[in-house]
């Protein structure tokens, strides 16, 4: 140390004294001529001194390029995202599923046909026997081996379940469940993150043997395969070849510029150098593949081999087969250039190239790359547009999680979330809303305003089974089903009878009800006189008459009746989270309220009186698969189950007489259903819930500026409804039971007994001792209700 | 895991502990949904029958994970019966049951009341339930309405 000291003050004592010397230095260039000139001039520059300051200079920038490409790196490879499932579907005998719907389930989880079923992931079918492959899943609770099944079906039905192998019949058969999506963040990073162990063998393998054969050799830089790349390419007049390892490819993706100069090839050796003396060659190749830009949709690039296989055929990485993912590896050398939608034949000659180079370097065998070979592209047409197909229960599942994480950890965690999800059930309710729509929207001259949500859910413990946020069911915008808050007009008045049913004493379904005009004063003065939908009031009616007919004076009789308060604490109890004020309009669903509330407030109409929170998750995993929460069944006794039963057989009489009554022109079987249809002022909004054994379904229609939509929730969302559960073919509910309660038959013009055969006649639930004990006259049709079917006939005319 | 056991045997202890303070709350019958340690007595509430071959292995199953102390994976395997047979009530029993052992006392009672609205005219299942409701509301700090559910067991257990 102080030695050099010393030489610095030297060379600097030096500097001073060199004003002197320069006199003879000029002095001598005459004398010697150019040629002493020079090496007098190369002996005057400082050369330690520039060394010197070159090589700090260097050390300085090379630390600020390893400073670049490290924070480049770290900031990628930490963010893993959470990974979301569907349910698994759970086989077993006698279990209700359609050959056809079992088919589609493996359609959307990608298992191909194929004539033997050697391979996971692969099926064939005969009629209605199927064998098939199964991947096999490692899930949490227990192991799901791959094996070969046979599943035949029969009417309807599970027939058997066997095991090929050990020809014995299996009691349950797990498939692996759906992925749906990644939980990214909110820098809207577009990219399906993939693990270097999730990543296809042949994809790996491949690319090193296609773009960096030494990758595992090298040390970043591969200076033979530069200089090949430059004999080739000088030879060919043209960049013919490159040289790059993967590593600096994946430098150059970090930095996305495409600019081929010097200086750039320069940075990128440099920092490919610096990325292998910090990471290890299998951090590098995990970043690269998902990395890597393989194509371009507008402004969005395609980044990674997750988001590709997405983008290009429409399945998960894991699902794609051994043409398609050599397809990928060779959009590696140009996305542009051999972009599949425009130039299918130079791709395919390169995918050919591929994977003969994949036969020569023993990735494939001979047979497997000419199999490959004599497949098509197979890219679909028009990509998928987002990261999930299923954005509105995204955003549930994402809304249900921030409750207990922190936005990082789902981000960058790689959580693993299984959900309650039922793609089946999700594509029925997705067909029937985009049908309904399109037509309602045309008969009512909407001129595509006419806008949809819609939620079911599992009547068991409210597990959400399938959501829709829009009519554009693929797009990730506004979330009508959790956050649309719209009036719910007559879906409040089960409450209303309900809270008159419990707490009004000797209250029965047949109790007398008056529907004539009502004059209301508010507290500031204001009368409000509620009107009936059809501007006519019906005297003194059964009480369920008046539910099922959706009266509107009745309901508000009886709603001021039990107290408007009482009505909101109902509310309450059935589920809704949040208070709402307690107007008398409130008994007509002036009160807004989003369609997951109501699917809340219904979930315990369907569960008979115990409360279920509406959940779309089961478990959240480690990224090891280590169980850290569970969101276990959760009922809670809400409501008195014997009331809620009476109450849901006057809903299922809404269905029979009532305003459901026009269900069964799309779904034979509504008739086993419960439900109630709700409509706004103005005819602005358009509801229904309903629900069967398994299933509850609520939905909405609706136009976002609030405008009228022209429809009734009998003739629009009831449409939606009924179209969609006639395709899930779940189970009406099961006939009335009787024990604790006495079922009766009754009339509908004074609630006294019937026999059965009374087209006209209700069965009802009721209290024992309560039931209506004298017995009455069938009614005609015309007595039933003449007025209200007059106006059925009327609206008919104006539907 | 081995937390999550002990955690369970913990709270288990001190459920028992929670009994004998209270006296008359007697335990509900033993049939393999504990983790071991149950006083005797009871009668033994086995699944009905009809009940299918899927949902009886998922018993099985969710029984030896029990056995092992894995409250957890009983509890799953016990909601995948559910899914595949909602209306049974011996199922919702059973899950009545491990989150009482849990230490879920609210939803034990939860589940405990679902089977019981399930249960139709089976005294001794319904009987059972009702003692799981008077551990649960002991638990709960409610010792009146202990007494009140072991009440509607005797009862009903008169009745049989």
């Amino acid at each position: 140390m102080a030695r050099k000291v010393t030489r610095k003050k030297r060379r600097k004592t030096g500097g001073r004294q060199s004003s002197p010397r320069r006199k003879s230095t000029a002095r001598r260039r005459h004398a010697r001529g150019d040629g002493g000139r020079f090496r007098r001039w190369f002996r005057q520059v400082p050369w330690k001194k520039l060394f010197a300051g070159l090589a700090v200079l260097l050390v300085l920038y090379v630390g600020y390029l390893d400073y670049r490409i490290r924070s480049q790196f770290e900031g990628k490879r930490w963010a893993l995202p959470a990974h979301v499932y569907a349910r698994p579907l759970e086989l077993r005998e006698d279990f209700p599923l359609p050959a056809a719907r079992f088919e589609r389930e493996l359609e959307l989880l990608g298992y191909r046909l194929a004539y033997d079923t050697r391979e996971p992931g692969t099926y064939n079918r005969q009629h209605r026997r199927f064998r098939l492959h199964t991947r096999g899943f490692a899930f949490w609770d227990d192991d799901e081996p791959a094996r070969q099944v046979e599943v035949r079906f029969h009417d309807g039905r599970v027939d058997a379940l066997i095991d090929v192998e050990t020809q014995r019949a299996l009691s349950l058969l797990r498939l692996d469940p759906m992925y749906i999506g990644g939980i990214y963040p909110d820098q809207h990073e577009d990219r399906l993150l993939i693990r270097l162990d999730e990543a296809p063998e042949v994809l790996v393998r491949g690319l090193i043997a296609v773009e960096d054969r030494r990758f595992y050799e090298h040390w970043g830089v591969n200076p033979s395969a530069i200089a090949r790349a430059l004999w080739a390419n000088l030879r060919a007049g043209a960049t013919v070849q490159g040289g790059s390892t993967l590593t600096q490819q994946l430098v150059k993706n970090f930095f996305l510029s495409n600019a081929r100069t010097l200086w750039r090839k320069g940075n990128e050796a440099i920092m490919a150098v610096l990325l292998e003396l910090h990471y290890d060659k299998d951090e590098i190749l995990e970043a690269y593949l998902n990395e890597v830009y393989l194509g371009q949709q507008g402004k969005r690039a395609i980044h990674g081999f997750g988001l590709a296989a997405r983008f290009y055929f429409d399945r998960p990485l894991a699902q794609l087969d051994n043409a398609e993912l050599a397809t990928l590896i060779a959009l590696v050398q140009g996305p542009a250039l051999y972009d599949p939608r425009r130039h299918p034949q130079r791709l395919r000659k390169r995918r050919d190239l591929v994977l003969n180079i994949l036969a020569e370097q023993g990735v494939l065998s001979r047979a497997a790359a000419r199999e490959a070979m004599a497949q098509n592209l197979s890219v679909v047409r028009r990509p998928s547009r987002g990261i999930t197909p299923y954005p509105a229960f995204m955003d549930m599942v994402r809304r249900q999680l921030r409750q207990s994480y922190a936005k990082r950890d789902l981000t960058s965690e790689g959580l693993r979330i299984f959900t309650t999800l039922d793609p089946l059930v999700q594509s029925d309710v997705e067909d029937a809303l985009r049908k309904q729509l399109r037509r309602l929207d045309r008969a009512r001259g909407l001129g595509g305003k006419l806008e949809g949500a819609a939620l079911v859910t599992s009547t068991t413990g409210g597990e959400l089974l399938a959501a829709v946020g829009g009519r554009e069911v693929r797009f990730a915008g506004f979330n009508r089903a959790l956050d649309a808050r719209r009036q719910v007009g007559s879906l409040v008045k089960p409450v209303v009878y309900l809270t008159a049913l419990m707490e009004r004493p000797g209250t029965t379904l047949v109790s007398p009800v008056s529907d004539t005009p009502i004059r209301i004063q508010g507290p500031n003065g204001d009368i409000w006189s509620p009107q009936n939908y059809n501007k006519v009031s019906h005297g003194v009616v059964p009480l369920y008459v008046a539910l099922t007919r959706s009266y509107n004076q009745a309901t508000v009789r009886l709603g001021m009746q039990v107290g408007v308060d009482r009505v909101v604490a109902m509310l309450r109890r059935l589920g809704l989270p949040r208070d709402v004020p307690a107007y008398p309009a409130l008994l007509l669903g002036s009160q807004t309220l989003s369609p997951l509330e109501v699917t809340q407030i219904y979930q315990t109409f369907a569960a008979e009186g115990f409360r279920s929170p509406v959940t779309a998750i089961r478990e959240v995993l480690t990224a090891e698969g280590e169980p850290l929460q569970r969101y276990p069944l959760d009922v809670a006794p809400a409501v008195d189950p014997l009331q809620v039963r009476i109450l849901n057989s006057a809903l299922r009489e809404v269905m029979r007489h009532g305003t459901g009554a026009n269900a069964v022109n799309w779904f034979p079987d509504a008739a086993g259903f419960a439900g109630k249809t709700g409509t706004t002022n103005d005819l602005r909004d358009s509801w229904f819930a309903g629900f069967g054994r398994e299933h509850l379904m609520v939905v909405w229609l609706g136009a976002d500026d609030n405008r009228s939509i022209g429809l009734t929730g009998a003739s629009g969302a009831l449409a939606v409804w009924s179209d969609a559960m006639a395709r899930m073919g779940g189970p009406p509910l099961d006939p009335l039971g009787g024990e604790q309660l006495v079922l009766r038959w009754v009339e509908p013009v004074s609630g006294r007994r019937v026999g059965a055969s009374c087209p006209e006649a209700a069965q009802l639930a009721f209290l024992p001792g309560t039931e209506p004990q004298e017995a009455g006259r069938c009614p005609s049709r015309e007595d039933a209700d003449w007025t209200e079917r007059a106006m059925d006939w009327l609206r008919g005319l104006l539907d | 895991m081995v937390l999550l056991r002990q955690a369970g045997l913990r709270l288990w202890g001190a459920l028992i502990l929670l009994t004998m303070l209270a006296g008359c709350v007697t335990n509900p019958a033993r049939d393999g949904f504990a983790p071991g340690g149950e006083a005797a007595g009871g009668t033994v509430i086995a699944p009905r029958r009809g009940t299918s071959a899927a949902v009886l292995d998922l018993l099985e199953r969710a029984r030896a994970a029990s056995r092992r102390g894995e409250l957890h994976k009983a509890e799953a395997l016990l909601e995948r019966a559910i899914r595949i047979e909602p209306k049974n009530p011996v199922l919702w029993h059973y899950m009545a049951k491990v989150h009482l052992h849990r230490g879920r006392a609210r939803r034990a009672a939860g589940l405990a009341a679902r089977s019981n609205s399930l249960a139709g005219d089976d005294a001794t299942l319904r009987a059972d339930n009702w003692r799981i409701i008077a551990h649960a509301r002991q638990a709960m700090g409610d010792p009146a309405g202990a007494r009140a559910a072991q009440a509607r067991a005797a009862q009903l257990a008169g009745d049989r």
